[in-house]
């Protein structure tokens, strides 16, 4: 029993680590991505749109099986997970090796060794230590560091470059797994929603994405907003002062534009929209007495917010309409866009209660404006601005931020960087003769390593036939001198 | 019979185009600068653009002739237009940058000038450094393709909306573009890997079929009613689209277009058709009428080209969307425009192929060696478009205050990552050599060149501006 689900583990973990299954993964993945883009999605579509584009039944189907949610389906999360344990298989179970190789470098090359490398040559020297000597400084002049390895009683010479090279694709697993980890953490921690603030308005409430509500454990302020345009009318920038308010102090004070956050304890409020909310900052409007006693004064209205005119009569702003039209015997607002507006005033006397309705400009069938003991006159208009903020936690973007950092240099040293091994060591070949075996390796670019190893070749050849001239020297010297 | 008139003429003759090019580019330099005397502007973006394009129409004009002589020493002066393309290129870009005070990549207009500038100097990296000489044959007319776009895009400087002025949005666009010309240059090379492969000459018939149909499906998917062809209204005064509401364009309807559309498509249908019932059958007689039908569809495409920048340049149409009469420009329509075009192209190299097939084999780096250097430009490429994906991200990040909102760019271009990631483990894990590898490499191309089209075209999202 224990032994039929032992060699269950291992078939699973064999499958899984297998490349045929991550590559399998892989395509799965590419798919589902396809179709998710071509099939409208949920919340970015709204639910009118989605239902002119399929049939009750399709929609149905595609809403049963996650397709018009693919990127949030729990079978799509799953499938990133398998992914992700794939990759971790895989690693694992080729890392031993890998570390072998890289922890433990083959220095002295035996024989069979010396018979498999592809690259390879052999030179005639005179004595082993000072063709030894002589691949040194060769070795030396190349820029590589030679060591003396002296196993069973051969010395041999081991230089070798970027060994690092051969972790490389370590590295870029882990920096994805990294990658995904913040994904992972995000999508369980973080959260995303927004808030719109009035100039002067203070809120800790965000309106999350999926229409819940969100307390936050402080309150952000809004102290002016505002946008920017180009001389051709489109906006240029967009900014508002935000101030932070924690346990009742202010704490951080920040203008922000789009492309350019606030962060406070992880909370990061983007510039989002900006717009006119459709309501009256300020109407500024000229008053005169309508018997034409007294000078004419200029007053400022909010909504809903009376001003005094003399002891007896009060004004107030009782509506405002930004775009109106007369319809069926009703004002309406075709729009919140202030194209044609128009104001409603009730004037109001305390003494007799009466009410009079003044509309500015006057609309016949409402106004009662002669009935007025106050003529008003529209100076100028002021509209309420709201800023729209985007407000987003994530915790996991730093484990993001890290793995692409990571996997940027991993790509560079997989790609760029070439492991390099040489070797020389003093043999006897096949007939008798000493000379100096040398031997290369690299993991890629084979063509400039094999440049290399030429070269390599003929520094060693052209010191060796420097030594071989000048002893050859001293000796044709030797019997001359003795002529003499 | 084309190939053997062409084996009669002696090399001296060789010189004849190059001096009639040589001509042509003097001629039309000449007439630019009396231009240019007249308007006392010399170095203007327009004027640098206009030379650029005559440069890389010489060059092009020159490969052809290659193409079709087999002279050598063409593709020698070709690189000299090319050359000079580039330098003429690298001046528009330089002024544009100037004048815009932010690098060329806001607008389509823009982004096109970059990704010809970065096509042309990869194209003559290749020449030089790996001795690809007649690369430009492929990547020169796409060049030429994507000047003659942005003589009819709009050129005036547009100030950016709030999202697009951050420098990461420049050094996004910078990778992408750097990416995908390094995988076009890919997928040119894996193509004349499988010419010195000795892969069969009606293969790359179907293929060029196989293109052809994708883009005119491509087109027809805006087929009308009653055999018309839906296109973008323009507004002449603002020079922009025109949108119904945020996001929804208004689509005007030209007659009878459609029919022409879905009959050039039957057309450039039709050789596969024939490839594959010969295959079947194993009639290799079909092969010919195949490639006399490649004649026919490449007449049909001219046509439909022809009656489209007739209809489409400009006119009004009935919409179906709204009452009235709207517009349209042939600037509102570029991917249909360089859809046509492209077509056009792929079934002129497949006649190239068709005729002079040794003379490409004698002019072309070994199977192995094209094989190494399709492998090195991946190799340049998948870090360019991790960084790119990774750029992008951290802007959208700063902007939205997301990193991934799976918007369908973004899953395409993880998409094009996983095909080329897929690749290069096949390659190292796997030895995947050769025609798969190949394969593989042209399989990446056409994901990204959905990505950099097919998703702006057909499918809605964040990138909207691209």
């Amino acid at each position: 029993m224990a032994g039929t689900l032992r060699t269950a583990g291992r078939s699973i973990w064999q499958t899984l680590s297998s490349i045929k299954t991550g590559v399998i993964l892989l395509i799965i993945v590419v798919i589902v991505s396809a179709a998710g883009t071509l099939i409208l999605q949920r919340p970015v579509t709204d639910a009118d749109e989605m239902q002119r584009a399929y049939s009750p039944e399709m929609l149905r189907l595609l809403d049963a099986i996650g397709l018009t949610d693919t990127f949030h389906a729990w079978w799509f999360v799953l499938l990133l997970a398998l992914v992700s344990l794939s990759i971790v298989a895989a690693s694992i179970q080729r890392f031993p090796n890998a570390w072998r190789f890289y922890a433990r470098p083959y220095k002295s090359p035996d024989e069979s060794f010396r018979k498999m490398l592809a690259t390879q040559t052999q030179i005639a020297i005179a004595d082993e230590r000072a063709g030894l000597a002589t691949a040194e400084r060769a070795f030396r002049h190349l820029g590589l560091k030679p060591e003396r390895v002296t196993k069973n009683d051969r010395v041999s010479l081991f230089a070798e470059r970027s060994r690092i090279s051969v972790m490389a694709v370590y590295i870029v697993h882990a920096s994805l797994l990294l990658i995904f980890l913040g994904g992972i953490v995000d999508a369980l921690y973080g959260w995303r929603g927004f808030v719109a603030l009035t100039r002067g308005q203070q809120s800790g409430q965000v309106q999350m994405h999926d229409g819940s509500g969100r307390t936050l454990p402080f309150a952000i302020r809004c102290d002016g907003a505002g946008q920017e345009n180009y001389a051709d009318g489109s906006p240029k920038k967009w900014w508002s002062k935000l101030a932070v308010l924690d346990g009742g102090q202010e704490v951080l004070r920040k203008e922000i534009v789009v492309n350019d956050p606030l962060v406070y304890r992880g909370v990061r409020f983007y510039q989002a929209s900006y717009g006119s909310t459709g309501k009256v900052d300020k109407l500024v409007l000229t008053v005169s007495p309508a018997n034409g006693q007294g000078d004419p004064g200029e007053i400022a209205l909010s909504e809903n917010d009376p001003v005094q005119l003399d002891s007896d009569t009060s004004v107030r702003l009782a509506e405002f309409i930004p775009d109106y039209v007369v319809r069926d015997g009703q004002v309406y607002s075709r729009s919140t866009e202030v194209e044609n507006p128009a104001a409603h005033l009730i004037v109001t006397s305390k003494t007799t209660g009466k009410a009079t309705n003044v509309w500015l400009p006057p609309i016949p069938g409402f106004e009662q404006n002669a009935d007025s003991p106050y003529r008003f006159e529209a100076k100028d208009l002021r509209m309420g601005y709201f800023t729209g903020l985007e407000v987003s936690h994530e915790p996991g973007q730093w484990a993001v931020w890290a793995g692409v950092i990571l996997m940027g240099f991993g790509l560079a040293v997989v790609f760029y960087v070439v492991h390099m091994r040489f070797w020389a060591v003093p043999v006897v070949d096949a007939r008798g003769h000493l000379t100096l075996w040398v031997g290369g390796a690299a993991n890629k670019n084979k063509e400039a390593f094999e440049e290399r190893f030429q070269k390599l070749v003929g520094e060693i050849e052209a010191e060796l036939k420097l030594r071989i001239q000048a002893s050859a020297r001293v000796q044709e010297e030797e019997p001359s001198l003795v002529g003499v | 019979m084309a190939r053997a008139r062409v084996e009669q003429q002696p090399a001296a003759t060789g010189t004849t185009l190059v001096v009639l090019v040589g001509l042509s580019v003097a001629f039309l330099l000449f007439m630019a600068f009396l231009n240019v005397v007249k308007t006392g502007n010399l170095l203007n973006e327009s004027n640098l653009l206009y030379a650029a394009l005559i440069f890389y129409a010489g060059a092009g004009a020159l490969y052809l002739g290659f193409g079709v002589t087999g002279t050598e020493s063409y593709v020698r002066f070709a690189s000299l237009a090319t050359w000079a393309g580039m330098l003429a290129n690298t001046g528009a870009v330089a002024h544009r940058w100037y004048e815009a005070g932010h690098p060329p990549f806001a607008s389509i207009y823009e982004m096109l000038l970059s990704f010809v500038w970065t096509l042309a100097v990869l194209t003559l990296i290749a020449e030089k450094k790996y001795g690809v000489k007649v690369i430009g044959t492929v990547t020169m007319p796409v060049a030429i393709v994507g000047v003659i776009l942005m003589q009819l895009l709009r050129t005036e400087v547009h100030p950016l909306v709030p999202a697009l002025q951050s420098t990461w949005l420049h050094v996004h666009v910078t990778l992408a573009m750097l990416a995908y010309a390094a995988c076009a240059l890919s997928f040119a090379l894996a193509m004349m890997f499988l010419i010195q492969d000795k892969m069969k000459t009606e293969t790359f018939l179907a293929a060029t079929s196989a293109f052809g149909i994708a883009t005119y499906l491509g087109v027809l998917t805006r087929f009308e009613k009653w055999g018309g062809l839906s296109v973008v209204a323009w507004d002449p005064e603002r020079k922009a689209e025109v949108f119904l509401a945020k996001g929804a364009r208004l689509f005007v309807v030209i007659p009878d277009l459609g029919w022409l559309m879905l009959m050039v498509l039957a057309a450039v249908a039709a050789p596969l058709v024939l490839y594959l019932v010969s295959r079947w059958k194993h009639a290799e007689g079909l092969i010919d009428v195949a490639n006399r039908v490649v004649f026919v569809s490449i007449l049909m495409q001219i046509l439909a080209l022809v009656f489209f920048l007739l209809r489409a340049r400009d006119g009004s149409y009935a919409s179906l969307d709204a009452d009235g009469l709207f517009p349209t420009s042939l600037a509102a329509s570029p991917f249909i425009l360089s859809g046509l075009v492209g077509s056009i192209f792929v079934s002129l190299l497949y006649l190239l192929l068709l005729w002079r097939r040794q003379d490409l084999e004698r002019m072309l780096p070994s199977a192995e060696d094209l094989d190494r250097i399709t492998y090195k430009t991946i190799a340049i490429a998948f870090p360019l478009l991790t960084l790119m994906i990774a750029a992008g991200a951290y802007w959208a990040n700063r902007t939205w205050g997301s990193y991934w909102s799976w918007d369908p760019k973004e899953t395409w271009a993880a998409i094009t990552w996983l095909v080329y990631a897929g690749y290069l483990h096949m390659r190292i894990t796997r030895g995947w050599r050769g025609r798969r590898a190949a394969y593989f490499a042209i399989l990446g191309f056409v994901v990204v060149m959905f990505t950099f089209f097919g998703v702006t075209y057909l499918l809605p999202g964040l990138h909207a501006y691209a």
